[in-house]
């Protein structure tokens, strides 16, 4: 992906509003939470539940971007538009959900 | 009521965010922390919906897909009830098709914005909407404003005594209707001028809004001529009221002309329980009254019982 190649696989990713004042706190708790949404991910894909992986990339995409990752957000609308075409094919999506939880280890609050 | 600064939303407004996803809660909350706006976030359509019921805030905001209730169908229970029909919404959706936008208008939606947003587009967005509704809750205010006394005018009356009336037949609960007429008018005109005549005028409709409660609807009905809405008021509390206003009119000094006095008359209709009397039959017993008053030498207050058994007088000055 674009993103990848932009920056190394292991480099950190930071929120653009790492330094605004008004967005650390709940920048924080995004991060904090963040494994455990990769964590209700991973879940949905073992259950092949194709419901609630379409939900958790639909907040993921629009929440992602609010709290400064717009990588995140990209990758979960990716893995959401996959879902579209996949015709509720799990497998057929495994390599957005790699990206995608690849993309969220490497995110830190600042 | 009279009319005051609350009343044309110079109060913080509230702006109810209705959104399954609370991402949207917490940054829509950090983001709009300086604002200008008290934010309120709910959950589902079905609660949010309940909300808007029970705050009458000033926004909503409204995301379209969610479990359950969606946002389309708020919309659409919104405009269906005349108690939320004109409360503005802004709709916050990841659905971005042109379809989606045409229907959500078509609902009554003033603006549309979709996910993933840009936080400051979203605020000054948000700004502008709370801006159209001020001024559209002021147009549609002013229209009902009497422009020389800042009472209500006629307009207004006609609408809540209807209201009113109606109110009343239905919970048996007391009411009462004052007019008020000041005596001898066109002299005060003739013999200082219109502009004193107009300070007059004022006057009365400053001892209205001193002496009016709460719950009163002060409003200029034309010319001399004042009506005062009492919910929930016996008639002899209403006599009472037309009394207070009588007497310290009679007791004014006037600036510059100490010796002169100006009187009002009143006519009070007044009902202490169910009654089905009509709302132009009310005017009319009211208006006969005040018309008793003028008779019997003006400066005083007369008033008779609507509906119940058979009409019992009292008068009062
Ligand atoms: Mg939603």
């Amino acid at each position: 992906m674009r993103d990848e190649q932009e920056h190394p696989a292991d480099e950190p990713l930071v929120s653009e509003f790492a330094s605004d004042p008004d967005m650390i706190e709940i920048v924080e708790y995004f991060v904090e939470e963040l494994p455990k949404r990769v964590q209700a991910i991973r879940s949905a894909v073992t259950d092949s539940d194709v419901q609630s992986l379409r939900t958790l990339a639909h907040q993921l995409k629009g929440a992602a971007p609010g709290y400064g990752f717009a990588a995140i957000g990209d990758a979960a609308g990716v893995l959401e538009a996959s879902l579209r075409v996949s015709d509720g094919s799990i497998e057929g999506v495994m390599g957005q959900v790699e990206d995608l939880a690849s993309l969220c280890q490497r995110v830190r609050v600042r | 009521m009279t009319v005051d600064a609350e009343q044309l939303g110079e109060h913080v407004p509230i702006v109810l965010v209705i959104d399954d996803c609370e991402d949207v809660h917490r940054l829509l909350t950090a983001r709009l922390r300086n604002e200008a706006m008290e934010l309120v976030c709910e959950i589902s359509g079905e609660v949010g919906l309940e909300r808007i019921h029970q705050l009458q805030p000033s926004l909503v905001v409204l995301d379209l897909e969610m479990p359950g209730m969606d946002g389309f169908e708020v919309l659409r229970r919104m405009k269906d009830d005349i108690s939320t029909s004109d409360i503005p919404v802004v709709v916050l959706s990841g659905m971005q098709s042109p379809n989606d936008k045409v229907t959500a208008f078509d609902l009554g939606a003033v603006d549309y914005i979709t996910k993933p947003f840009d936080l400051m587009e979203l605020r000054v967005r948000l700004r502008a909407a709370l801006k159209m509704r001020h001024l559209i809750q002021m147009l549609a205010q002013r229209a009902q404003i009497d422009g020389l006394t800042g009472l209500w005018n006629r307009a207004h009356f006609d609408e809540r005594w209807s209201e009113e009336v109606k109110r009343a037949e239905r919970s048996g609960s007391p009411l009462s209707l004052a007019v008020f007429d000041l005596d001898h008018f066109k002299q005060v005109n003739d013999t200082y001028g219109h502009p004193a005549g107009d300070a007059v005028l004022q006057g009365v409709a400053r001892l209205l809004q001193q002496v009016a409660r709460q719950a009163d609807v002060a409003c200029r009905y034309g010319g001399e001529e004042f009506v005062v809405i009492m919910p929930d008021t016996p008639p002899e509390q209403a006599l009472n009221l037309c009394e207070r206003v009588r007497v310290a009119l009679s007791d004014t000094d006037w600036p510059g002309k100490p010796s002169r006095e100006v009187t009002i008359s009143a006519g009070v209709a007044g009902s202490n329980g169910p009654t089905s009397t009509g709302r132009d039959e009310w005017i009319e017993i009211a208006d006969k009254n005040l018309y008793r008053a003028k008779s019997q030498g003006r400066n005083r207050a007369c008033m008779t019982h609507v509906g119940g058994a058979g009409p019992r007088l009292a008068d009062a000055g």
